[in-house]
């Protein structure tokens, strides 16, 4: 702490030695200036009501605000509004705009931002402006270093005397601090503490480029959960959802832990073994998302809870282990969102408006990247920011993409919850687009069995007269014809079952003529079959390339045909048994060795027919 | 002159391929173990490698199967396989004897060591099958015949459907086969013929057996029912063995208690620890067993991993496991090794964690520094954590990153595996430091880790990861 206080006499005396020097910048007068600063969280939140007279003669359109170096480089969000109202109730118009400015004569080490007011202030008038501003950064961890059981104390410095260019007539400051541990504070006269709040002032009649370093030494066991890069996509598909990935690189940014940790300790008592280690983070998702995950390169982690309600979303995720000061980790968050929350049209062009920053509760984000994933095919992208931020454009290739898919990346920096204001992008897509790739697809689909069709179907030798194809052609035709004589052996065969069906209704019913007019139809087919096969015997005869198999189907049309004759006999012999009154043994006894023969070559033929089916 | 030219070509190859056969085999025979790896060896010979290799012994897939394992694995088809053996015999085919021979040697194999419960699966699965569905047949068979509409001689082929046949049996029993079923079309054909020549011999040889085999009517159809709630049965189980035993992982552990279903993912976190919160170049020393997850998930060098064709480098950390804290920590300091990490269980009881894998620490350094006695760690026999514990065991450094300051978890410093209390409980560790200890919260069931970490300073520090 000696240092510490030594280094802000330090500061102090510098400051001295540059302010004395410094002119008075124009006529503008702080009539009053309430300052109020927040060191709750890890965020330092600062507001100021600034009362401006203008008691020069000329008209007045731009007022400066100044901040130390120091505290600039951590500033990460600055917004100026002019307050209306009186006393509480506060009408605060939109915003202000606001440029850094660097103006000549002035002291080193002191930034400016112009603020420019709606309408000039003319002498004589004055206005009250609302000042808010946002630090990260700005509590520095002291001591540095601290074990799993002490508590984290922090150091943060200002000023006393609201440092301004303008003199300043009344002013106050207070500091809120977030327990009543308060290790050491600066003493000043006009110095009050209540409960957790330091109270500087009132001070009266301060020329411009008042500076009193003050320090506040406190405890602060908030977890400085700080992402030094977030990597956020946005992934639009007009097939109705929007696809969010968040890729997040932890650090714990408070005290460094150092010595042991024991997981058994911090069970035990988490508040006082570990009171600022990071245990969870809370991302407060749009309503209505859905597919929630959350993982790192070695997979699901399993700490995590999702509620839901008509209003949001909340996730609570706790990383793999507790983070102490200094610890790092990585992971990712995802989720998807109805496209029709956050896109919408406009005068012929469709725009997303969605949230910029992450969903993170009190995150400070040194480095945001946002890329906003279009469908392919869009044209015309502009994008409306509230704030500046770098931005280029890139290409992604995604599935099917052929020329890929238009990417607007934003990038900015010291990114602090205030940030998370929605932005828009513009741009211009035909929904027809949209079958671009289903229609990729089926028509590769369709020109692969095209092509299969086409290449079983083609004839695509090279040489049509060479022996092997006409070798080749001459075995298809005889296979055809192979083919047809099976087909008709098959017929015959069924024609046969028809005549024994017929012997077997005859032994039901004793309809003897039905029987004999199923034996003549019978006969008449046999006939013609026998008809048919001939010309396919004489072709199969002549063909060379037959030769082989011709043997085997001789043998199986002579076989059907002794078959044939043998259930002709059966079928008569039974019929006419029947005529003559026989008795079923007898009839049966006559039909039996007949039968035996009509079991042996229908075996016969049927391995015949399979031998050929194989040939 | 050309009979002259084939013999000398003739004789040259087969010298040449004499000489081949010579150098392998000299080859072969030079080698100690005759050209066999180890695992090989100790599949002809099971006390092999607890004898000579005990890196392979320490697997616990090399271990011989347990009953208990035969039965989770394999379940009904334990019984189902004898049966179908016996019905390989009737008859013997070269096919049944094939069959017969591949069951009795993969029943060996599987009996050497568990991994080979996969060489026993599919010859199990086969004879069972057989067994089924000789069950099947048989019981089908009888409730066949005995279904009115059939002749009630058993002599009579079942299948018969002839008309005549049909009509004939008022008037006497037919002795020749006219019985034959009718053809079927073609495309049956197959099938019905391959069923048809396995039975007619029987109908044809021997009636009188036929006769033996039918069994009453309402025996079959519920024989026939439990053997298909059997087989339903067995379905249901090997569904559950594969997802628990083989697709369960291991390194994310889930339990279920009556407010449901708890996921202990500490191996995960500590190598997500080791991978955001060390130095790229550190090097981490742990038991092999964790090398190849240390090096995905940690993306961390380990000294020894998965790969245990090096013994002499498993045996050096097993050496430095098993040595007293100074020992080890020049060990380690040699191997450049700025964490350890130390699997320990005893809080919640998860059994296979590092102490439990000590004792082939203890063989397996042994075998290469034989400064690592193993008669010095046991006491009458078996390795032992608690007040009985041997001093060496009770000052190794395995111990002590253990069950450092374990006493303050629950008071007494009762391990939960090995269900005793330990030995030494209060001690301080002076070359090593406890870098993290990770695990669930969850009051007394879950599993410890360790890893340690070494500092410039001659420390080093220790990570227990506890589960």
């Amino acid at each position: 702490m000696e240092t510490e206080m030594g280094f802000s006499r330090f500061a102090l005396f510098l400051f001295t030695i540059a302010l004395l020097s410094s002119p008075v910048l124009s006529d503008l007068v702080l009539s009053k200036v309430d300052r109020r600063i927040y060191l709750t969280s890890q965020i330092v939140r600062y507001t100021a009501t600034l009362r401006v007279e203008n008691e020069g003669s000329e008209l007045v359109s731009e007022v400066l605000l100044a901040f130390p170096e120091l505290q600039a480089k951590n500033l990460a969000y600055l917004t100026v509004s002019v307050n209306e109202g009186k006393g509480k109730q506060k009408v605060s118009t939109d915003d202000l705009p606001i440029e850094v400015v660097s103006p000549k004569n002035m002291p080193p080490a002191v930034s400016f931002y112009s603020v420019t007011l709606p309408k000039g202030l003319a002498p004589g008038d004055s206005l009250t402006l609302d000042v808010m501003a946002v630090f990260t950064h700005a509590l520095q961890p002291f001591p540095e270093k601290i074990t799993q059981a002490d508590i984290q104390l922090v150091v943060f410095q200002d000023s006393a005397y609201y440092l301004s260019p303008y003199a300043v007539k009344v002013q106050s400051l207070s500091v809120k601090l977030p327990e009543a541990r308060i290790e050491s504070y600066t003493k000043l006269e006009n110095t009050k503490v209540h409960g957790s709040e330091i109270k500087y002032g009132p001070h009266e009649d301060l020329p411009a480029f008042s500076y009193s370093p003050i320090g506040i030494h406190f405890e602060s066991n908030q977890p400085f959960s700080n992402a030094q890069e977030v990597e956020r996509e946005i992934e639009i598909s007009h097939w109705g959802n929007v696809q969010i990935t968040e890729h997040y690189k932890l650090i714990h940014g408070g005290a460094q832990s150092k010595g042991e940790f024991s997981r058994l300790d911090f069970q035990a008592r988490p508040n006082v073994r570990g009171a600022s280690a990071i245990r969870y983070l809370v991302a407060t998702l749009p309503p209505r998302a859905h597919s929630v995950y959350y993982r790192d390169e070695i997979g699901n982690i399993s700490t995590s809870h999702l509620w839901s309600d008509s209003k949001k979303t909340e996730l609570l995720i706790e990383p793999r282990y507790p983070m102490f000061g200094g610890w790092r980790t990585a992971f990712t968050i995802g989720y998807g969102l109805p496209l029709q929350d956050f896109l919408f049209q406009s005068e012929g062009k469709r725009f997303l408006n969605i949230t910029l920053s992450s969903p993170m509760v009190e995150l400070v984000i040194d480095k945001l990247i946002v890329k906003v994933v279009l469908p392919e095919g869009s044209k015309d992208i502009s994008v409306s920011t509230p704030f500046p931020v770098k931005q280029w454009q890139e290409t992604k290739i995604s599935h099917l993409d052929i020329d890929g898919r238009p990417v607007v990346v934003l990038e900015k920096t010291n990114v602090v919850p205030e940030h998370n204001k929605y932005f828009q992008v513009y741009y211009k897509f035909n929904k027809l687009s949209m079958l671009r790739e289903p229609l990729m697809l089926i028509s590769g689909f369709f020109f692969l069995f095209v092509a299969c069709i086409v290449y079983t179907r083609a004839d695509i030798s090279i040489s049509k007269s060479s022996a092997s194809y006409l070798a080749k052609q001459q075995w298809e035709e005889v296979q055809a014809a192979i083919q047809q004589v099976e087909s008709i052996i098959n017929r015959c065969l069924a024609t046969h079952d028809k005549l024994e069906a017929s012997l077997r209704d005859l032994s039901r019913t004793g309809d003897v003529q039905a029987c004999k007019a199923a034996r003549k139809t019978a006969d008449g087919l046999l006939k013609d079959l026998s008809k048919e096969l001939k010309p396919l015997l004489a072709f199969l005869q002549s063909s060379p390339s037959a030769s082989q198999i011709l043997p085997k189907v001789e043998d199986l049309v002579a076989k059907e045909k002794e078959l044939q004759e043998r259930v002709m006999t059966k079928h008569s012999t039974v019929v006419d048994a029947y005529e003559r009154k026989s008795a079923g043994k007898d009839i049966e006894n006559r039909v039996a060795l007949q039968q035996q023969k009509i079991t042996a070559l229908k075996q016969e033929v049927d391995d015949l027919m399979e031998y050929i089916d194989e040939i | 002159m050309f009979k002259v030219a084939v013999t000398l070509v003739v004789s040259a190859g087969l010298a040449v391929c004499c000489a081949m056969m010579a150098v392998l085999i000299a080859l072969v025979a030079s080698s100690p173990t005759k050209g066999w790896s180890g695992r090989s060896l100790s599949l002809l010979d099971p006390t092999y490698a607890s004898k000579y290799i005990p890196i392979i012994a320490s697997v616990s897939e090399h271990q011989p199967p347990t009953w208990p394992s035969y039965f989770m694995d394999i379940n009904v088809l334990a019984f189902l396989v004898p049966a179908g053996i016996i019905a390989c015999f009737s008859p013997l085919s070269d096919a049944s004897s094939f069959v017969v021979l591949y069951i009795v040697t993969s029943v060996y194999f599987s009996g050497v060591m568990v991994r080979l419960m996969l060489v026993l699966a599919p010859a199990a699965c086969i004879l069972s099958g057989i067994a089924l569905s000789q069950a099947f047949d048989v019981l089908a068979r009888s409730i066949k015949f005995q279904l009115p509409g059939f002749p009630t001689n058993s002599e009579v082929d079942a299948g018969d459907s002839n008309p005549i046949t049909v009509e004939a049996k008022n008037n006497a029993p037919k002795t020749d086969k006219t019985g034959e079923p009718s053809k079927d079309r073609p495309s049956r054909k197959n099938k019905k013929k391959g069923k048809e020549q396995a039975e007619r011999p029987s109908v044809k040889g021997k009636p009188e057996k036929k006769r033996l085999l039918v069994l009453p009517m309402g025996a079959s159809i519920l024989a026939l029912l439990l053997l298909v709630l059997l087989s339903a049965f067995y379905v249901v189980h090997s569904v559950w063995a594969a997802a628990e035993a083989y697709s369960a992982p291991s390194i994310v552990l889930t339990s279920y208690s009556h407010d449901g279903l708890h996921v202990f993912d500490d191996f995960r976190e500590a190598y997500a620890w080791l991978s955001h919160n060390t130095d790229v170049d550190h090097k981490v020393a742990s038991w092999w067993d964790y090398g190849y997850q240390t090096t995905a998930m940690a993306n961390r060098t380990v000294i020894v991993d998965n790969n245990t064709w090096n013994n002499t480098h498993i045996a050096t950390v097993g050496t430095a496991m098993s040595s007293p804290e100074k020992a080890a920590w020049e060990i380690f300091n040699s191997l450049d090794v700025k964490y350890v990490l130390v699997v320990f269980g005893g809080l919640v009881g998860y059994p296979s964690d590092d102490i439990n894998k000590f004792l082939w620490m203890v063989r397996i350094g042994g075998g290469v520094f034989p400064h690592i006695k193993e008669p010095d760690y046991l006491r009458d026999g078996q390795y032992r954590i608690d007040s009985e514990a041997t001093p060496t065991m009770l000052n190794c450094l395995m111990y002590k990153l253990s069950y450092y300051r374990f006493v303050e978890t629950g008071g007494k410093g009762f391990d939960r595996v090995r269900q005793t209390e330990i030995g030494k409980k209060y001690f301080k560790l002076t070359h090593f430091e406890e870098v993290s200890i990770h695990n669930s919260p969850l009051d007394g069931s879950d599993i410890q880790a360790e890893t340690s970490k070494k500092q410039d300073s001659g420390k080093v520090e220790e990570i227990k990861i506890k589960i």
